[in-house]
Formats: C-alpha cells, structure tokens, sequence
C-alpha cells in the first residue's frame, strides 16, 4: 500500500451529504478523512464548460465523467456505465466530484410531508419509516439555515422555527400562473437553498436561470460549498480517491478503506467509524463490492436488502402555449408548484404527486424544434420568440413505492478500473401509472386556465427521471428487512453507518436531498451523543 | 435564374483563387432579383471570395435576417467547411437552386425533401450553426456562439443567455416589457 492514514470517522463521498456529515463531526473535535472519487473543479470552469457545451440541454455536459471515476452519461452517447438490466430504463445521472451531484440540482429543499412518514399504517402500501417527522424536525431546520431555504408558509410540512428568509421573488410567469389558476389550484413558491438575501457570504440570486447546470454565483446552495465547509472546519478531503472496497476485522467491525489514485495505485485508509455517503448507486455497490469470505454477499447485507427497494421520481408532463406572453426564463428555473396532492386517502389507490411548474428558458428548446421542422427565413425569428413567450410545462412528481425487485446489483461488466459496475433492474408500477392518469385532468386543467393551445403531452408511457435515488440501503427497525436502522447505522456492522438518500424507505413526492441532509445531521448528533456517553437525542 | 446565369455563377467561383486583393466583389453579383427581394441588404455587402458570399446570402436567407456578423459568418463558415469538404459548393448548389426556383425559404426544407435532393441537410446545417451556435453533431459537435448565437440575439430585448444576470434580485418580477 502506497499510504496510510487514519482518522475517527472515514467518510466515502463528498457530496452534500457526505460534506455535511463530515462538517459537523469535525466542528466537535473529530478526526475525518472524505475520501472522494471525482476530481475537484471548480464553478468558473463549469460555468465556461456550459457557456461553450454544443449540448447546453444536457445538463451533464459540463460533468464529463473521469476514467478513474466513471458516472453514467448519455449523450452524446450512453458510456454504458450504469448498465440497464430492464425492464423499464433507469438512466441515472449523478456526479462524481468534489461536492457530488449538488452542483447541478433545482435547489430544492422540502421537507417531507408528517405522513410520508406512516405509508404502510395509514394507506397500507409501502413502509413506515423508523422514525417520525417530529423526531427529524429539527435536523430539517438545521439543514435549512445550512442551506439558507425559504418557501411558502404552508405547504403541509409543520415548522417549529421560520425559515432562514424570506421567500424567492416570484418570476411574472409564476405570477400569472398563480393569479389565473387562483380558485382551482394554489401556486405557491418552492421551498428551495436560493438565497433571497445575502446570506453566508454568498450573494442573493440574480435570475442567471441557470440553476441546472450551474449557479454562476453561488446563490444556491450545492456540495462544492458543503465540501469547503467541511475543509473549513478540520477534515481532510482526498479528491480523486475511489473507495473500491471496504475491509472488516474477525468480529465484522470495518478496520480500513481501500481505494485507487488515478493511477490504479491501492492506498489504504483506517479508522474508527466509517460513513458510506456516495449516494443511493454508488454506495450499494461499494457494499456489494466489500464482499469477504465472513460477508460473501456483501456489507451490511445480512437481509439481501442492500440496493433493493430503488426509488426515484418519474415525471411526465403537458407543454403548451398559453395565451399571453410569459416569457420563461426570467429569474430562478424552478420557482413555483402545486403541492395539494402531496397527501390524501387516495394514496391507499394510486401515487401521491408534486406539480412543477418549469421557468427554463424555452429559447434552445424552440429554436431546435423549429429548424427540425424546417423553419427558415423570417419566420423562423417570429415563430421563436411566439415559442419563448408562450411557452409553458407542467410537470408531475410522482411517489414510487419501494419494491425489493428494483434494485442495484453488480454487473458482469467492469468500468476503465477493473471494478464492476453497477446494473439497474426497474420499472414503473401501476401505483405509480395512476398517479401520472390522474395528474393528467390537472395538466388539462391548468392548460384551460391559462387559455392553452397546442397542447403537447409527454410520450404516453415515457416517463422521465428526476435522479432522487433513494430506497436503496433503507433504514428500518427490522434487520430482515432493512440495511440500517433509524440512526443510518447498519444492522451488520457496528461502526459502519449510511448517510445517503438511499437510507430513505419512500420516495414521497419531494427532492430526496433535504430528507438525506436531515437525516445525516441526526446521524452525527447520534454518534457524538454515544461517543459522549450522552443521552441520545429524539 | 437561367441556365446561362447557372454557369455564369459557375464561371464566377472558378475564378476565385485569384489572388488578387482588389478583387472583392460584392453579393449582389451572386443573387438573382428573387433573393435578392428576400436579402436587399445582400446586394451591397462585399464578400471576400464567391464561395464565402454564396454563403453568405444563403446564411440570410435561412436567418431572415438582414445583417449577420461578418466574423462570424466567416468562423462558421470555416468550420462547416472543415467538417464537410463538399460544404462550399454545396451551398452554392444551393444558393443556385432558390434563385432558379424562387424557393419560399418556408418551403426550402419542404422542397428538397420532396425531390430527395443531395441538399437535404444543408438548411438545417446552416440554420443550427447560426442560430444554436453550433456545428457539427455527435461527438464531433462543438459551439462557436452562445450569447451571439441568433437565437440569444432574437430575444435579447426580454432574455438574457443561461448564465447571464438577469439583473438585480427581483427584476424578473415585473411584466417583460
């Protein structure tokens, strides 16, 4: 081994979650390594990545993945990364880099609702959760002044403090669209880490309409900012370091973190307590992969639970032209939704849902679409700026429920490092399949509010994905059932914990983000309480 | 446009190789009255050599615009033809067939797609690097414009590009004037 070193708490992934936990452990006096298997980068190149990208629609585009840490990509062509095993596609994106997949997200930042907590008991489909929206409360609101969240006052998630500011100013599209939906349907702004102010000296957005795939000013909050926060505070962050495997002692305690420089050089890193954090794909397979001779399917799989269960949010959707001019664009991307679905008897029937509103800017979509159509001359100009002015897509967000069949296993097949790759085994149920028939009267709906034409419908059958992976190391009380319990800790392993939205047991119907950062604060308060001899927190 | 014209302009581009400085001559000896109905300012624009300005009025033509950016016309230019050999008489071909056939740019892609003509991917070549920025496909895809790139410039009095303030904090609240 070309070098050890050792530390209490070993953190695989520096992503927001991995960064967070690994702050907060270090802002007690705690020894942390994060060791992260993507290259540091910083915003001006991708903000120069995505200014000079001939795909300015594929927001991976400036997050070329690196041979020593491949991520899935799709355009210009499928890298074959995350092999598809069917039998519906889950075509994944996320980011191997310092800072994780964060970089590149909408912002935001919801709570879950307090039933998302009790599926099972109150509608008898999908589990329980461990532990209770009150118990999480907190570590939501410590999360949000992290992050710097606001929303709207009531949107069915309960708050024991206010949010950190105020609310996002409202673009003029969601204005309209609130004001011409009013009676029907209640538009509210999203609950997002934008800043509306100054906040943590970072500025106050300035509508670059960029969000996705890049602040240009770190308005919103993202990894990159979570991982020099960690730095910030004491922990040591080793960029470039893939964790292929994870060593155990005889008593089946993990002793050590083995992974590969870019030159395939093994090191070797030891400590007290490890915390997978290198989201709901990639830390499956790190499981998987740590497979011994005492463990032969893997970490924390006792249960062969580990990577089944996998959830994410499908969505599709209705575009059309309204009947004034809206011009998206202006302002934030994702500023405002109707969230009067989240929750209800119906969810015992068919999937509860989110509807978004988009605000991105439909000029390269337009333009695009008009010259496959051959479009040319002056018209060409005038049906474009027709097309960004009118312009309007609702989307849903539709729950999944957790099935043990879809799943993350190994594939037979090995990335530019000689490791397995991940395979994904999925489909969209018919719980689901409802959900999106049902959203379909309120996409009609609101298209009739806003005096739409042309009204174009997702792909029947074609649902697109949100990347909120989740479910794939669930957190249960029952180790038959679960890969870890409340705390994130694994059922197997008493110094291994997960800190990933893939310890989530539903998806509900909000970005999986906030749910995973809350619950990896309350981890790290757990641990520090133990190791303090304290009394363990709610 | 006649047969004679045809090979007059022809006969035109034969001789550009000439090295003669002087020799700059402008679009209006390349179009007909019917283009240049469609590009009035083209009849007194200079272009640096016939095959240059067959593209350039066919690039106005597609655009609908009555200027375009010398420097970038000649960027794209070169790179569409580095991607293409066969790209610079292409769009002379081109040029050629809307003067004969006094093609309707709305009925160009229409027309070609019709008469399964070799020309068919030409428009939407041209019309994709002027007003995406972009030429190329594929892995071999690259940008040359983004905020210059027509489709920023045809909005700019409402959009900004992807990246660029919209202004102060809350300025997009207001009606878009």
């Amino acid at each position: 081994m070309a070098n050890d070193t050792s530390a209490d708490f070993v953190v695989v992934g520096s992503g927001i979650i991995g960064s967070l936990t690994a702050r907060k452990l270090a802002l007690a006096g705690a020894s942390v390594i994060i060791l992260e298997a993507g290259p540091r980068v910083t915003r001006g190149e991708l903000v120069a990545r995505f200014r000079n990208s001939p795909r300015r629609s594929d927001w991976m585009s400036p997050y070329p993945p690196k041979a020593w840490a491949p991520h899935p990509v799709y355009q210009p062509a499928d890298n074959g990364y995350l092999v598809q095993a069917g039998p519906y596609p889950y075509p994944a994106e996320y980011i191997r880099q310092v800072g994780g997949t964060t970089w590149h997200w909408a912002a935001h930042a919801w709570r879950n609702v307090p039933n998302d907590f009790r599926i099972h008991s109150l509608y008898g489909v999908g589990v329980d959760w461990p532990i209770s929206y009150d118990d999480l409360e907190p570590y939501y609101q410590e999360a949000e002044e992290i992050m710097g969240v606001s929303g709207a006052p009531d949107t069915g998630s309960p708050r024991n403090k206010p949010f950190p500011m105020e609310p996002v100013a409202e673009p003029w599209a969601m204005r309209r669209v609130r004001e011409r939906l009013a009676g029907t349907f209640p538009v509210v702004t999203n609950t997002t880490a934008r800043n509306s102010r100054g906040y943590d000296g970072r500025p106050a957005c300035c509508g670059n309409n960029s969000c996705q795939p890049i602040c240009p000013i770190d308005a919103q909050y993202h990894g990159g900012l979570a991982a020099d926060a960690a730095e910030a505070a004491g922990a040591k962050l080793v960029a470039n370091a893939n964790v292929y495997k994870l060593e155990h002692d005889a008593a089946g305690r993990v002793v050590a973190a083995l992974y590969y420089d870019p030159d395939k050089t093994a090191h070797r890193v030891t400590g007290k307590t490890f915390i997978v954090a290198a989201n709901g794909i990639e830390s499956p397979r790190l499981l998987l992969l740590s497979a011994s001779d005492k463990f032969p399917h893997g970490l924390a799989n006792s249960s062969d639970m580990v990577g089944r269960n996998l959830m994410d949010h499908p969505s599709t959707s209705l575009t059309f032209d309204a009947d004034e001019d809206l011009w998206l664009g202006r302002g934030p991307q994702s500023p405002s939704s109707i969230n009067t679905m989240r929750d209800g008897a119906f969810r015992a029937e068919h999937a509860p849902y989110r509807l978004d509103f988009t605000n991105i800017s439909r000029v390269d979509g337009a333009t695009r679409a008009l010259i496959a159509d051959g479009v040319y001359g002056v018209e060409l100009e005038r049906r474009l700026r027709h097309s960004a002015a009118r312009e309007l897509n609702v989307k849903n967000v539709l729950e999944v429920l957790p099935r043990p069949e879809h799943r993350i296993t190994l594939s037979d097949q090995k990335d530019a490092m000689g490791i397995p790759k991940p395979e994904a085994h999925y489909s969209i149920d018919d719980y689901t399949r409802k959900g999106h028939e049902r959203s379909k009267d309120d996409f009609i709906r609101i298209a009739a509010l806003m005096g739409g034409s042309n009204l174009r419908f997702s792909k029947d059958g074609d649902f697109a994905n949100n990347q909120h992976i989740c479910g794939t190391l669930s957190m249960g009380n029952d180790p038959a059932t679960s890969v870890c319990d409340g705390w994130g800790r694994t059922h197997d392993h008493e110094n291994l914990f997960l800190a990933s939205t893939g310890i989530l047991p539903t998806s509900g119907t909000c970005n999986s983000t906030e749910n995973g950062v809350a619950l990896a604060l309350r981890t790290v308060q757990h641990m520090l309480a133990e190791q303090a001899g304290a009394a363990k927190p709610r | 446009m006649s047969a004679h014209d045809v090979n007059a302009l022809h006969s035109v581009l034969q001789s550009d190789g000439d090295p003669d400085p002087t020799r700059r001559r402008l679009l209006a000896g390349l179009v007909t009255a019917y283009t240049a109905s469609l590009i009035p300012w083209a009849l007194a624009q200079p272009a640096p050599d016939a095959r240059r300005g067959a593209f350039a009025a066919v690039s106005a033509i597609l655009a609908g615009r009555q200027s375009l950016d010398t420097v970038q016309a000649t960027r794209l230019y070169d790179a569409l033809v580095a991607d293409d050999p066969g790209f610079a008489d292409a769009v002379v071909s081109l040029l050629a067939l809307i003067n004969e056939q006094h093609i309707d740019p709305l009925q160009l892609q229409k027309t070609l797609d019709d008469a399964h003509s070799p020309l068919t991917a030409l428009p939407r070549t041209i019309a994709t690097a002027w007003y995406l920025g972009i030429v190329g496909s594929g892995a071999r895809a690259r940008c040359l414009a983004f905020e210059s790139a027509l489709n920023a410039v045809a909005v700019a009095d409402v959009l900004k590009p992807p990246t660029y303030a919209y202004g102060v904090y809350g300025s997009w609240s207001t009606k878009p004037a």
